[in-house]
């Protein structure tokens, strides 16, 4: 029997291959995404773990010896630390990296919670001297051990020798100023030095760190976690009797959640794959076996004859499905580990620091496999039952054609005006139904693949264009530096014309939720527009404040709803009422008229200016200019973001064009076999091999246009999927433009044709008398 | 000459429509070991369904089928099926060979069912395809195909050899050939063959003729001078 199941493969091989590929290119994506997230997710645990990243950071104030004292008897806590953030110049030069970058500096008294873990040169120890610097910042530099560097702290320079190269678990991930939208690591970096090192008078230790006791380093913060956070954090604060602190836990942190929330996108796509490929091999083998069945009737009776039991024939056959999966999704977990993960991974490495990424086989995986095998296995049984539970009396004679009545389109008087070939169609659809919702399904399958990805790079390209075309309408933006005069920002925002904008990092709250998020003030002008949730234009109110549409999603609030907002760092909170939802695709958070800004007695400070004129690129060495960014520099960053959503779509675009040409060949091949009688007799009844082709095409055409229709819904259903993980400072649309309708339609209709003439190439070879010998 | 199967007011009803069709009715008959029992009939007189009932591929809806004694027209289907796989052997009118397996493969495909199987070759041997053993069915003439079905009957050594018109798709030298072999399992092997043909000219080789009509056994009569195959006419 294994020499027939051999055999049989070996005969069917289109068929069968076609099975083995989907299962093949299901298990691959699915085992190949898994393997990098759980690999990655494992790595980020490790080294949280190793440096033990900080679970609650407090800050607004000197913290004393007696401070900490205090903290470490609060109920909840299991050590903390105190240090001195602050941020300085690295007097470094470079053509291609800008001169002077900012410095995060870090002034130590250990290295208990959020330690930075050594990758080069000697380890921090309390008291010692010298600065260690992030290892991705002097490798873009070119520092190393041993160098020395000049740093400007205030107006006071300071040289000291670079002792070693660490990574921070603070620093997977972050970026130069909040309207950077992506890492350009070496513009910018982070230094640590020992707190006996820092040059300026009255060191004020203005961050305390918590090591909370019930908060882990494993999988991502929780709600209770995040609760249990929020209560040390009120507790802190009565003991130090200040309610002015400003807590925050890593779940706000900017480079946990970013890589967090990065992870769990890749988890969500590489579910939504494997489905698809999962139901479409399902599809595959069940018109193979159903079809393998029928023909193979005469020997199930035979072998039912000479002895064989029903359940061995049945064991026989669902061994099929069974092999073919078996062996496909295995092939497909080893090739789809041993690539995937390390291309995403390279892709990562440029943005997320770690010190180690690697791959990990998940649990997951191995269940996905069972999965796959032992429903295809299922699939196969259902398809073989009914041919199997037959007695070998019945068995051994072909099944006797079905007697179908005439339908009601037959009976109608339009039926008689109908030409031959759409009566012979029509009624070849209506008489086997089941094969022709098949290849309904197959077209669908590669509709809703070509749809689903063509829409992805759609849905991508869009934002940039409706982020810099649409919202922002400015050619240039210039950032100014922190402690910039107001009247300095209001000379520069008059010299080029522009509109000044404060952008602020808030924490937002409703009933339900807490998150953190933008706060965009504006004055007088007309460079930032405004879109309510069906993106139609809206004018936002001066006296109100408005809402992202993203955020409130999070926050489960909607227009009129009331929430309450305060500055990261500033313990004052305020209470509005949501007055208007817009959509912005890359900041999240409340955007308010200055006016209404200041009616709730906050200070306007302008961060940045959005002007229409260009501006001169000397103008970054002003000592109150951070940076100057064009509109094509910030299209060129938003697009670096996309490239690795593009990179994830042209990994599923590749598998998706392969299964649709897969499965379109798989199913033309047996819908022509079935046929393959009819043929024969329109063969006799004296039709040209021609017209037959010409028929068989026209049925075609038709079930792939109705499949095509349906592989549009599915294929926005997929989108849904795709986008429905992304990061938390993102709003997205899923747009499809009508090219890629029209795409879809012509590359599904074309393949489908191309298949069809290809296959129907086959019909002058059918030789009549053989063709309808031995039927019944 | 002991009895190894008899048929008792055997009936076979088929629903058709509204109205019943007996395919078989109140059949009687008795095949003793080792004879060659050739039933004869015109089309659609009920012979294939014959034996069918009495190769245990169906079963009857009225009647006793006793095997060594045994009814098996009580049997369920896995009884059926372990009564197939240890006592009959047959052999279609059209081979029924699998295609994608060889002659030898054929053959030793029998192993799956039987433990105690003869050697797959040395049935080869016996029909005289042993240079055969390794061509597939597409490959062999008719004849071949069918003496392969032959060596894939016999090899599970089966009390009951039942044969469904095994010459109906022969040329006449090739359908003597195959008959000259039936015999020879009967005669030296001394198995039991039934065979079903609508031919009349088998009844002169046979030990017992069994003639049906109309789903009804007319006559059952001993030939006491059984002949060779040599005078079958086609």
């Amino acid at each position: 029997m294994t020499r027939k199941l051999l055999r049989d493969l070996l005969e069917n091989k289109i068929q069968f291959l076609s099975i083995f590929l989907m299962s093949f290119l299901g298990i691959y994506v699915f085992v190949g995404i898994n393997s990098e997230v759980t690999g990655l997710k494992a790595c980020e645990e490790r080294y949280y773990e190793e440096c033990n990243l900080g679970d609650i950071w407090v800050r607004g104030r000197d913290f004393s010896l007696a401070d900490m004292a205090d903290i470490k008897t609060v109920n909840g806590v299991k050590n903390a630390a105190r240090r001195l953030e602050t941020k300085g110049k690295a007097l470094l030069k470079s053509d291609e990296l800008g001169d002077d970058p900012d410095l995060t500096l870090y002034f130590l008294e250990d290295n208990d919670i959020s330690g930075i873990k050594i990758y080069e040169g000697k380890n921090y120890t309390p008291g010692c001297m010298g600065i260690w610097l992030d290892k991705t910042f002097a490798k873009k530099r070119g520092l190393g051990v041993g160098d020395t560097i000049t740093v400007k702290l205030e107006n006071k320079e300071f040289t000291e020798k670079i002792e070693g190269l660490f990574y921070h678990p603070e620093f997977v991930y972050y970026v130069e100023n909040m309207a950077s939208m992506m890492p350009s690591y070496g513009r910018y970096g982070v230094a640590v030095l020992d707190i006996s090192e820092y040059p300026l008078d009255d060191p004020e230790f203005n961050s305390a760190l918590i090591d909370a006791e019930d908060i882990d380093n494993l999988g991502d913060m929780t709600d209770e976690e995040k609760i249990l956070a929020r209560r040390i954090g009120e507790r802190i604060k009565i003991v130090l009797d200040d309610k002015q602190l400003v807590v925050m836990d890593k779940s706000e942190l900017l480079s946990y959640s970013t890589f967090s929330s990065e992870l769990q996108q890749h988890r969500s796509m590489s579910f939504a794959f494997p489905i698809v490929f999962v139901l479409i091999s399902l599809l595959g083998i069940i018109t193979t076996m159903s079809r393998l069945l029928s023909r193979q009737r005469v020997q199930i009776g035979t072998l039912k004859a000479l002895g064989f039991s029903t359940r061995r024939i049945m064991v026989h056959y669902m061994s099929y499905g069974f092999v073919l999966s078996f062996f496909g999704s295995i092939f497909g977990a080893l090739v789809g580990y041993r690539t995937l993960p390390a291309y995403i991974i390279g892709m990562f490495t440029d943005t997320y620091i770690l010190p180690y990424m690697r791959r990990g086989f998940s649990s997951l995986s191995f269940i996905m496999i069972v999965l796959e095998v032992a429903i295809t296995t299922l699939i196969t049984w259902y398809a073989c039952r009914r041919e199997c539970a037959l007695i070998p009396a019945e068995a051994l004679h072909p099944a006797s054609p079905k007697v179908t009545g005439r339908s009601f389109l037959e009976k109608s008087p339009l039926w008689d005006k109908l030409g031959f070939s759409v009566r012979w169609n029509l009624r070849d659809i209506m008489r086997n139904k089941l094969r022709s919702l098949m290849g309904a399904a197959g077209a669908a399958g590669c509709a809703m693949l070509m749809f689903s990805a063509l829409g992805c790079m759609d849905s991508l390209t869009f934002i940039t264009g409706w982020m810099y075309g649409e919202i922002n309408t400015a050619k240039t933006k210039i950032l100014m530096e922190e402690d910039t005069p107001y009247g300095v920002t209001v000379d520069y925002a008059k010299k080029y014309g522009g509109q000044m904008i404060q952008n602020t990092s808030i924490v937002l709250r409703s009933d339900t939720a807490v998150k953190t998020g933008t706060l965009t003030v504006l004055d007088a002008g007309n460079l930032m527009h405004f879109q309510d949730e069906k993106r139609g234009h809206i004018v936002l109110s001066k006296k109100e404040s408005a809402l992202s549409y993203r955020m409130a999603q999070m926050l489960g609030v909607k227009e009129g709803d009331f929430i309450t907002w305060n500055i990261q760092g500033e313990d004052e909170k305020h209470r509005v009422r949501v007055g208007q939802i817009y959509r912005n695709p890359s900041a999240q958070g409340i955007t308010m008229y200055r006016e209404a800004f200041e009616a709730m007695d906050c200070k306007f400070r302008p961060t940045e200016i959005l002007t229409n004129m260009s501006v001169d690129t000397g103008l970054k060495d002003e000592e109150e200019i951070t940076d100057v960014q064009s509109m094509d520099e910030m299209m060129a960053s938003m697009d670096e973001m996309m490239d690795m959503m593009y990179s994830m779509a042209a990994i599923l675009i590749t598998a998706a064009v392969v299964l649709a040409v897969v499965v379109l060949y798989n199913l033309g091949v047996l819908s022509l076999l079935e046929k393959r009688r009819e043929m024969a007799t329109l063969k006799v009844l004296g039709l040209s091999t021609k017209t037959i082709r010409g028929i068989l095409q026209q049925q075609n055409i038709w079930v792939t246009l109705v499949g095509t229709l349906f592989g549009y819904i599915a294929g926005f259903g997929i989108l849904g999927v795709m986008f429905s993980d992304m990061p938390e400072g993102m709003d997205y649309c899923i747009v499809v433009y009508p090219l890629s309708y029209m795409l879809t339609f012509i590359g599904t209709l074309l393949l489908s044709v191309i298949v069809n003439h290809v296959l129907s190439a086959d019909v002058k070879n059918i030789e009549m008398a053989t063709a309808l010998k031995g039927q019944e | 000459m002991s009895v190894l199967m008899s048929l008792r007011n055997i009936e076979k009803r088929y629903r058709a429509g509204e109205h019943d069709f007996y395919a078989l009715k109140g059949v009687d008959l008795d095949i003793d070991e080792g004879e060659m029992v050739v039933i004869l009939g015109p089309s659609g007189a009920g012979k294939s369904t014959l034996l069918n009932l009495i190769g245990g591929m169906d079963s009857p809806t009225g009647g006793e089928l006793l095997f060594e004694g045994e009814d098996i027209a009580l049997y369920n289907d896995d009884e059926l099926t372990r009564f197939r796989a240890l006592s009959v052997g047959v052999v279609f009118q059209f081979y029924n060979l699998i295609p994608t397996l060889t002659a030898y493969e054929n053959v030793a495909l029998m192993r799956d069912v039987k433990d105690d199987c003869e050697d797959p070759m040395r049935c080869l041997e016996m029909v005289g395809l042993s240079d055969h053993a390794h061509q597939f069915p597409a490959q062999m003439s008719g004849g071949e195909q069918q003496r392969v079905s032959i060596a894939r009957a016999i090899a599970k050594k089966p009390k009951l050899l039942l044969c469904d018109e095994p010459t109906g798709a022969l040329d006449t030298d090739t359908g003597r050939e195959v008959l000259r072999l039936l015999l020879r399992v009967c005669r030296e092997e001394g198995r039991t063959v039934v065979m079903v043909t609508h031919n009349a000219s088998f009844a002169r080789i046979a030990d017992t003729v069994i003639r049906v009509k109309n789903g009804k056994v007319v006559s059952q009569v001993k030939n006491e001078n059984p002949e060779s195959a040599d005078v079958i006419n086609y």
